[in-house]
């Protein structure tokens, strides 16, 4: 059953990319807004209105900038095409639509689901590490975020470089915390493992 | 006026601040203690209600949250980011160097900082040269003999729950 839900889980993820981002409707943007609205939505039900609105304020900064970029494109000509413009739209939509739909069905994924897979304890141990791991570092980011808001040291002249620079540490921030978390975590679950077999045997 | 006397509502959070005094917050060389009973919003009021205000009226100020530990990570990434090469340096170091270098600062908030260094004097000790006031949120009931606070006037501010509104907490918030 779990290997069903696994697989199924799998399946899906990759028809969504294979059909929305790399596939047929990728350059339809009447489609890529439908299916943004539909995963938000799918979000909004399954978690909570602040996680969506989180979750879009951390696309936020990215969906600009891919937009500013495309737009100079478009007013440049760029290679001399006149579709940066569309393209951007489609790729300011499929970002956030591709990350949300992966979270959503990798939350279905459980604990549980994972000690019933058939595979050896260590990448057991493994998966629930990066499940957990990422699952705080989730709700990690917005208190990193509100943090470096505090930082008088991030702003400078321009509001853009300073919010660019409050991304980069940002992301400096969640991998630190990832790498650490990550590592005591599995320190922690291989302890506790290895002492429970020891009490049983 | 940083927060003037006024009830502050704060939605998301289901607290209601009756402030009943003003807390000019940058007045000089004062040390304002924060207390009162676990739950009753002396994070939320800094964080929502002075930390805003001291924005509002371009105050520039440090502040360590109760969560240090999450905090650390964003210091380090700050930090690294600005060329100090922290990776064998440790918590004490870590504020130590972010601490000299927020001398445009003129406020610091410390939130349960003693919950993690009982004895925190090296904080006056780096930054009392340019910090004109400290607002310390502390469940220790007596008044800290900071060496380096020496010359700061202590002024105690209570948080007494006062009843539920529905679920809204009311809390005042008063000068003892």
């Amino acid at each position: 059953m779990t290997m069903l839900k696994f697989g199924a889980v799998l399946a899906l993820i990759g028809l969504f990319f294979w059909l929305f981002v790399f596939g047929p409707f990728y350059a339809s943007l009447s489609i890529q807004l439908a299916v943004f609205i539909i995963i938000m939505g799918w979000h909004l039900a399954r978690f909570s209105l602040r996680e969506t609105i989180s979750v879009l304020k951390f696309c936020l900064p990215f969906v600009l900038s891919l937009f500013v970029f495309g737009l100079i494109f478009h007013l440049m000509r760029l290679f001399g095409r006149s579709d940066w413009l569309q393209d951007t739209l489609i790729k300011c939509l499929i970002f956030p639509s591709s990350l949300v739909f992966l979270k959503v069905m990798l939350a279905t994924i459980t604990y549980l689901d994972i000690l019933n897979l058939p595979i050896s304890m260590k990448n057991r141990i493994g998966l629930i590490t990066m499940k957990s791991a990422f699952q705080k570092g989730e709700k990690i980011l917005r208190r990193f975020s509100w943090y470096l808001g505090t930082y008088s040291g991030l702003q400078t002249h321009g509001r853009i470089r300073t919010l660019l620079r409050k991304y980069a540490c940002l992301i400096i921030a969640l991998y630190l915390y990832l790498y650490e978390e990550i590592e005591n975590s599995n320190r922690l679950l291989k302890n506790r493992y290895q002492h429970l077999y020891e009490v049983e045997k | 006026m940083i927060v003037p006397k006024n009830s502050y509502m704060l939605q998301d959070r289901n607290l209601n601040f009756d402030v009943v005094d003003d807390f000019n917050f940058n007045s000089d060389n004062t040390c304002y203690y924060l207390r009162g009973g676990n739950g009753f919003g002396k994070t939320s009021f800094i964080e929502k209600i002075v930390i805003p205000a001291l924005k509002a009226a371009n105050r520039q100020y440090l502040y360590i949250g109760q969560d240090i530990r999450t905090q650390l990570y964003t210091l380090r990434a700050l930090l690294s980011m600005q060329g100090h090469k922290i990776s064998d340096t440790n918590e004490y170091e870590l504020l130590k160097i972010w601490v000299r270098q927020g001398q445009t600062a003129r406020t610091f908030i410390l939130d349960e900082f003693d919950k993690y260094f009982p004895d925190y004097n090296f904080i006056f000790d780096w930054s009392r040269s340019f910090i004109q006031n400290y607002i310390i949120v502390t469940h220790q009931s007596f008044e800290p003999a900071h060496a380096g606070a020496e010359g700061l006037k202590a002024t105690h501010v209570r948080f007494e729950l006062i009843g539920f509104d529905g679920q809204v907490k009311n809390v005042r918030v008063r000068k003892e």
